[in-house]
């Protein structure tokens, strides 16, 4: 799931201060779990905001609401109304969630309350790490499960790198080697021999050198164009 | 004063988390009360000290809660989830401290109740059925006569019970409270013989008939008719009505049951040194509870068990004794009541006085020839389902109907026959629409969470010294002080008041799973967190990003939303600083409500319950500092919980030093209680002093 995590007051005050009607709106699904941009951090950075306008001498109205998931309409529609109320929208979702109401709200700017960190998982409560960095063409099965593009520094290939360091990695004592972990999950496997074969170099137009990304199920949308057409015949509003 | 219009009196209490409650199973003592009392909820008020509010709760549903608070054989405490760890909780003797301490306020707001309705209900009989119904339907807005052979309303509360265990002026509290609200009430008035029953149906748009089991049944054996020998209820009401009854100087009392304990304890009190019982049962079977067999027998009163009378010795006026026989068994192999005897093990019991108490009936002669209708067996006929006899508008509740119970059980019935009877008089159906008496519970506290919960045994009630307590009617029983009651209040588990989860917000993120110390959610595609195991620490509630957690009984958005009020209005030029202090009730004993003036207290069920936000909201609220007063972890009734509270607190830090506010202004104060002093306004006044040097906030 998508990992975010909360940024300083002291740089959400400087989106803020102009605005006299704020609401921080929060995203209950990815963000939530990493108690970065739930309900409940939602109503604290509201807190937050109006301590720090109080002791600015500024009269500012600050909410905070909640809703299931940013990304898909359906789930904030049926409180647009009430958000457009405000002269700024913080959402707590993470950058697709703001990129996304941003789109549809209409005039009011919506301000990124969180950082949108990494896809990641929940090693322990409270600790997440990146597992993947979403490249568009999966190797795993190659690397025993361990993903060199995501977990290596250097997205290498072929390594480790002569930076490998008792399985750590020359970058930081805290990284561990992404290679050292593939070797000796392989041997474990009884599939090292497999690394003997060098991995050819890779087209990242897959990943984010191709530009933005897009992935469209052509047996659903086409029923689904169809449907819109219909409706926007029959005078309705497509979505 | 003006009279209150009836809808808006008296406006059922309705506390914090009621209606999420109704949708849930029951805590086991609630269900067990026959008038579904809410007990979680009255003791958790009174563990924080706002015994009026206890006293709404009791009141509610139970318009003789100060009797019940004296006699009530408290089916509650039977049923008390506690019993799986130690003892159960006192419940009773928890709830005639909060009516105790109400009962100024209670006074205060006796009203008269305006009469909307224009019909009118002749109630027959002023015991518990009766007095229930005539209070809920002066509170519908009907004209109410109540009819009471006896010069005093009560029942069996006034003229039988004896005084020792409930003085009549706590009695004619609750009798206050019902009559305040404009109830006609004739006394020394019985139907059959000073008024008929036809007339009264003629008069009132319906009747009910309320009048118990008023009379004491009699052995058929030779020599029971004559002097020396006496039923329970005349003798009872001898006593009760002052009427001085005659003894001798050995009284043997016929019975096994809670009425014979009476009799005989009142004989005891009546000057008689030789008082003894005899009963068919032994110990194990006798049907009296426990606890009143050990205060007879403390009191000197001796009990033969297993025999059955057989004729009473006498010479001529002059009773000699009880010539029984030994009893083989007593029930048979279905368990029904049907004695067997040793016909060859006879005995003589020497006595000049006798009593019998072997049971009650029902008057029912002024029903001979009218329109209700009696059975084969001199029973009145009714329909439970509508609590109407043979004739129309006619109802029946309480003991005549359902035969010996107590007097909860009484009001429970009083309850239902009140909705019929307005259904009724509103030309409404009722069959379906009244009350059912069985609800859905929490089920007994599983073996592994028991395991994990402190033992804390009861605080026992005290007794006046037996020595001391024979020689008068003088109420016997020692309430609890405040103290004590807070203690005892605190022990609660506050079953059914826990975590509930709001399904459409949860997003099965497993927080409250990891968190719970007792295993109580269980997450699949939503959390459910399972009332067996939940103890209502709060601990997860705060957790939950989502905010899909809410507690049943003292959530703290009840607290996070009044902030404001509970700090006031802050004055620019204080000298002193305003702390607001999240106070643990549990252990806080009477000091905790009694902290300097600048601090202002919020009493929380655990301080695992507070949540960074709600510290938050007291500095926004305009408090120089924040303290959370938690109980030393030798003391604390949760486990695991001293981590998660100390890290919200550094977070609330860290949040703090962000908006330089400064990091100090928030402590976490465990507290060590029993040392002498008041430990909690003392950690409260050190901190305050540390805020002072800190300084008081500045606004803009
Ligand atoms: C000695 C004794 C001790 C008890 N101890 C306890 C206890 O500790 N705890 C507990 O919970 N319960 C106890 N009970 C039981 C409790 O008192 C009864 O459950 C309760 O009183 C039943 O209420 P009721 O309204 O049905 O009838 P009652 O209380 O019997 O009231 C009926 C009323 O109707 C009146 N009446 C009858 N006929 C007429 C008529 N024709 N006209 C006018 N008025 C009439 C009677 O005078 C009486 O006042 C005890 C009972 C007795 C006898
Ligand atoms: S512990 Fe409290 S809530 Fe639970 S059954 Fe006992 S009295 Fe009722
Ligand atoms: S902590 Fe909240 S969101 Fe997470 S599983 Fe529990 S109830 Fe659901
Ligand atoms: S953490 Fe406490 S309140 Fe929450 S489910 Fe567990 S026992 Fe109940």
């Amino acid at each position: 799931m998508i990992i975010g995590s909360q940024k300083p007051i002291e740089e959400i005050w400087d989106m803020v201060k102009d605005f006299k009607k704020v609401l921080v709106f929060g995203c209950n699904t990815c963000v939530a779990v990493c108690h970065a941009g739930g309900e409940k951090e939602a109503e604290t950075i509201a807190s937050l905001i109006r301590m720090r306008a109080a002791q600015e001498g500024k009269a500012m109205e600050v909410n905070h609401m909640g809703v299931m998931r940013h990304c898909e309409p359906e789930y904030f529609d049926p409180v647009l109304d009430e958000v457009r109320k405000y002269d700024l929208v913080l959402s707590t979702a993470c950058g697709v969630g703001v990129n996304f109401l941003s789109e549809r709200i209409g005039n009011v700017p919506v301000y990124p309350g969180i950082n949108t960190s990494f896809y990641g998982a929940v090693e322990a409560p409270g600790r997440f790490v990146e597992l993947c960095a979403g490249c568009g063409n999966c190797i795993l099965h190659l690397t025993g499960g361990i993903c060199p593009v995501a977990r290596c520094s250097k997205t290498l290939m072929n390594g480790p790198c002569g930076g490998t360091n008792k399985g750590k990695c020359e970058v930081s004592q805290e990284i561990d080697c992404a290679w050292y972990l593939i070797v000796e999950r392989m041997k474990k496997l009884g599939t090292l021999d497999r690394l003997s074969e060098v991995l050819p170099a890779r087209n990242w137009s897959t990943s984010r050198d191709g530009g933005p990304r897009r992935v469209s199920l052509e047996h659903i949308r086409e029923y689904e164009e169809r449907e819109e057409k219909k409706v926007e015949q029959a005078g309705g509003k497509k979505q | 004063m003006a009279p209150l219009k009836a809808e808006e009196y008296p406006k059922p209490y309705r506390p914090y988390g009621a209606d999420i409650k109704e949708t849930r199973p029951y805590s086991p003592c609630r269900a067990a009360c026959p008038a579904h009392t809410d007990v979680q909820a009255y003791v958790g008020l009174i563990a924080q000290g706002r015994y009026n509010e206890a006293f709404e709760v009791i009141t509610s549903v139970n318009p003789i809660a100060s009797v019940c608070s004296m006699i009530c054989h408290h089916p509650c405490e039977q049923a008390c989830r506690r019993c799986a760890i130690d003892e159960p909780l006192a419940v009773r003797h928890l709830k005639r401290f909060a009516i105790e301490k109400s009962a100024d306020y209670r006074r205060n707001k006796r009203r008269l109740v305006e009469k909307t309705k224009g019909k009118s209900v002749g109630i027959i009989g002023s015991g518990p059925s009766g007095l229930t119904a005539a209070n809920d339907l002066a509170n519908f807005g009907y004209n109410v006569t109540i009819y009471e052979r006896h010069p005093v309303l009560g029942g069996m509360l006034a003229s039988a019970i004896p005084p020792y265990r409930l003085p009549r002026e706590v009695l004619k509290e609750d009798i206050d409270d019902v009559t305040a609200k404009g109830i006609e009430v004739r006394t020394n008035c019985e139907i059959g013989k000073d008024v008929k029953l036809k007339d009264l149906v003629g008069k009132h748009e319906a009747v009910l008939i309320a009048i118990g089991l008023s009379q004491s049944r009699s052995l058929n054996i030779p020599g029971a008719e004559g002097p020396g020998v006496m039923l329970a209820i005349p003798f009872l009401e001898d006593v009760a009505f002052d009427r001085k009854p005659k003894l001798g100087d050995k009284v043997l009392v016929i019975g096994g049951g809670n009425v014979a304990m009476d009799v005989a304890r009142t004989a005891r009190r009546l000057g008689v040194e030789d008082v003894s019982m005899v009963c068919l049962e032994s110990a194990e079977e006798m049907p009296a509870w426990k606890w009143e067999v050990d205060e007879a027998i403390e009191e000197g009163i001796r009990i033969n068990h297993r025999w059955g009378p057989k004729a009473v010795r006498r010479e001529g006026d002059k009773v000699l004794g009880l010539e029984v026989v030994k009893v083989k068994s007593v029930f048979d192999q279905s368990g029904r009541f049907n004695p067997s005897f040793d016909n060859d093990v006879t005995t003589v019991l020497d006595a000049d006085t006798i009593i019998i108490t072997i049971g009650q009936m029902s008057d029912l002669s002024f029903l001979k020839d009218s329109s209700v209708k009696l059975d084969e067996r001199g029973r009145v006929v009714w329909d439970p389902a509508t609590q109407m006899s043979s004739a129309r508008g006619v109802f029946v509740s309480g003991e005549v109907v359902t035969g010996p119970g107590s007097a909860i059980a009484a009001v429970a019935n009083g309850h239902r026959a009140a909705i019929a009877v307005h259904l009724f008089c509103q030309g409404e159906g009722i069959e379906g629409r009244l009350p059912d008496q069985e609800k859905e519970k929490i089920s007994q506290m599983p073996a592994d969470v028991a395991g994990k919960i402190e033992r804390e045994p009861r605080l026992a009630i005290k007794h006046i010294a037996p020595e001391v307590r024979c020689d008068s009617m003088v109420h016997f029983e020692i309430g609890y002080d405040e103290e004590e009651a807070l203690k005892e209040a605190g022990r609660c588990r506050a079953c059914g008041g826990g975590a509930v989860v709001d399904q459409k917000k949860c997003m099965a993120c497993l927080t409250c799973m990891r968190v719970c110390p007792y295993g109580a959610p269980v997450v699949a595609s939503v959390s459910e967190i399972r009332p067996e195991y939940c103890q209502a620490c709060g601990l997860c509630s705060p957790e939950c990003p989502a905010q899909a957690i809410s507690m049943v009984s003292y959530d703290v958005r009840e607290i996070r939303n009044t902030m404001h009020q509970i700090i006031g209005a802050i004055d620019q030029k204080r000298q002193e600083p305003v702390i607001a202090a999240f106070v643990c009730t549990h252990h806080v004993g009477v000091f905790g409500f009694d902290l300097p003036k600048n601090v202002r207290a919020v009493p929380v069920h655990c301080t695992s319950r507070i949540d960074i936000l709600d510290m938050l909201k007291a500095f926004e609220s305009g408090a120089d500092g924040v303290a959370v007063v938690r109980c030393d972890n030798t003391i604390c009734k949760y486990r695991g919980i001293e981590h998660r509270v100390s890290a919200r607190v550094g977070r609330v830090k860290e949040l703090l030093g962000m908006l330089k506010i400064g990091s100090d202004r928030v402590e976490l104060l465990p507290v060590k209680s029993g040392n002498g002093g008041n430990p909690y306004a003392s950690v409260c006044e050190d901190f305050s002093g540390r805020i002072k040097q800190i300084g008081l906030r500045q606004s803009k």
